[in-house]
């Protein structure tokens, strides 16, 4: 095996040395390239099959959250968000009440008392030409 | 000599990428939460997951933390997240508290829709001090009568009901009596914009959270005595030295902690919580700037149980709106509704943790403890006070506990 003389022996380290920071170089590179912002909230929601909530029902949804109603005019939705700082109401017998500071809806989100000023957000409901029922929170 | 610097240049080179990589390796992987109020999503509860949720109307899905504390959101390096918070872990410090609580939908919103708690603990003499400024001011020669002319900071109540419109900031450095500086370098702990004096007996923080935090993280409208006791009732301040006095007795039990040895008191004034009588106007003040603590402290003894020929004043409860059950949705103690008749004081402030009871007798929940008290009002009783002498001492005659 013949003997690496000096100037080899620190050309082969350079070259290494260039090569190992090159390949992190790109290393780092790539995950800059490939850094994931914060997704946007979700404002889309498959709800899966429409005959799954049948005339009259009132279904809570509550990771949304929203309550989905079926009566006998269609779909429609409202967003369980209060309007005044945005805490999620909690659905009573009458209608909704805010946990956090007392504000309560009747059953169609309208404000019975304050200090909400607004009434509930209605959230469009869509049915695919599937059948599926896809909320819209935007 | 080419070689041997490309050699060294390179080997630093990957020094200086792998101390990056390793750095940046080394951060937490961030727990992001986007609260619904701000609707940003922030990372810290990365480090925080910890802490309690500090009220049940400041839920943490909803409020996230920068909202209140401020901070930079996004930063997982703890000195750049904490580089801009708001009055550093206290965020209702009084010098940010706008900031940080305010607004027209949170605390500095109309006196119409009793929002404006920020403007009412700002002109507070909790947070003046004025009458304490006045009153030594003019002992020492320095002003010509009692009147209010500074506070702890400058400030403004163009809309007065008490006549002073304005306070400066006092400043005991520029003062040539020596003993109003003393008062300025010894006497300027007790109101909520100071930092306590040491020791675990005056433990608070300030601004709200003085009076509203009693544990860490947390955040409540039950208040103990004990949290008032922080600053009320440790002891005197000596005029002739101008120091503080601490009480020296080793108090062992409610009655002993809750007044100093000198003071007379009846059952109720040491078995119930100040708040419990002691309303929020009376605490936190009304709005004006008011020169001194007896002008703004008014509820008496009769406030609940009347003077010998008339009763206390009541109120039936006819809307959901009403003020009384506001307060009592924040601390759920007395199931309150509509419907309900509870005592008010003489200002119309409602008693919302009280109750008229079908019997003629009054029920009060106390706010922190959950206790329950029935009490009568003096009216057919053979008490023989004259109404137009109702302050304690009167009442302390013949009610006054032996200790």
């Amino acid at each position: 095996m013949p003997e690496l003389s000096r100037r080899d022996f620190l050309k082969l380290t350079t070259n290494t040395l260039l090569t190992a920071s090159g390949l992190l170089g790109f290393g780092a590179l790539f995950r800059f390239l490939g850094y994931q912002t914060e997704p946007l909230p979700q404002t889309e929601f498959d709800l899966g099959p429409a005959s799954n909530y049948p005339i009259d029902s009132r279904t809570l949804l509550s990771k949304i959250p929203a309550l989905l109603l079926h009566t006998d005019e269609g779909f429609s939705a409202l967003s369980l968000v209060c309007t005044h700082l945005g805490c999620t109401v909690e659905p009573k017998e009458s209608g909704f009440t805010c946990p956090c500071h007392g504000s309560k809806y009747d059953a169609e989100g309208s404000v019975l008392n304050g200090p909400a000023q607004k009434k509930l957000n209605a959230l469009r409901v869509e049915v695919t030409t599937d059948g599926n029922l896809i909320l819209h929170t935007d | 000599m080419y070689r041997r610097l490309l050699f060294i240049g390179s080997a630093l080179l990957l020094v200086v990428i792998l101390f990056a990589w390793q750095q940046s390796s080394r951060a937490p992987k961030p727990i992001s939460l986007t609260p619904t109020l701000s609707g940003q999503p922030e990372y810290c509860l990365t480090c925080h997951a910890d802490l309690p949720e500090i009220s049940k109307s400041h839920p943490l899905q909803t409020f996230g933390c920068v909202s209140c504390h401020g901070g930079e959101r996004l930063a997982l390096n703890a000195d750049l997240a904490h580089s801009n918070m708001r009055g550093g872990a206290n965020p209702s410090d009084l010098s940010v508290v706008e900031m940080s609580c305010g607004g027209t939908s949170c605390h500095s919103g109309s006196e119409a829709e009793n929002r404006d708690h920020i403007q009412r603990v700002m002109t507070s003499v909790q947070s003046t001090y004025a009458g304490a400024i006045a009153n030594i001011r003019f002992t020492f020669g320095a002003q010509p009568d009692l009147n209010a002319y500074f506070g702890i900071n400058a400030i403004k109540d163009e809309q007065t009901h008490t006549g002073i419109t304005a306070l400066s900031a006092f400043e005991p450095a520029t003062e040539t009596n020596s003993m109003i500086q003393k008062f300025g370098e010894n006497c300027l702990t007790c109101h909520i914009n100071a930092a306590p004096r040491e020791e675990e007996a005056y433990a608070r923080q300030t601004g709200c959270a003085a009076c509203h935090a009693t544990e860490q993280h947390k955040l409540t409208t039950a208040i103990p005595y004990t949290q008032c006791n922080a600053c009320h009732n440790r002891g005197n301040y000596d005029l002739r030295s101008m120091t503080f006095v601490e009480r020296a007795d080793q108090p062992a039990t409610r009655i002993q902690d809750y007044y100093q040895p000198i003071a007379q008191f009846t059952r109720c004034e040491y078995t119930l919580d100040c708040v419990d009588c002691h309303t929020r106007n009376e605490v936190m003040g009304d709005g004006d700037i008011h020169a001194n603590q007896k002008d703004i402290q008014y509820v008496q003894c009769q406030t609940c149980h009347g003077t010998i020929n008339q009763l206390p004043q009541t109120k039936t409860i006819t809307g959901p709106n009403d003020i009384a059950l506001k307060m009592e949705f924040l601390n759920p103690v007395s199931n309150l509704k509509v419907g309900d008749t509870i005592l008010v004081t003489e200002k119309g402030e409602p008693l919302w943790n009280t109750r008229v009871l079908p019997n003629g007798t009054y029920e009060l929940i106390g706010k922190a403890t959950n206790l329950r008290f029935n009490f009568r009002p003096v009216m057919g009783t053979a008490c023989e006070q004259k109404p137009d002498q109702q302050g304690s001492q009167y009442c302390h005659t013949c009610h006054a506990v032996e200790r």
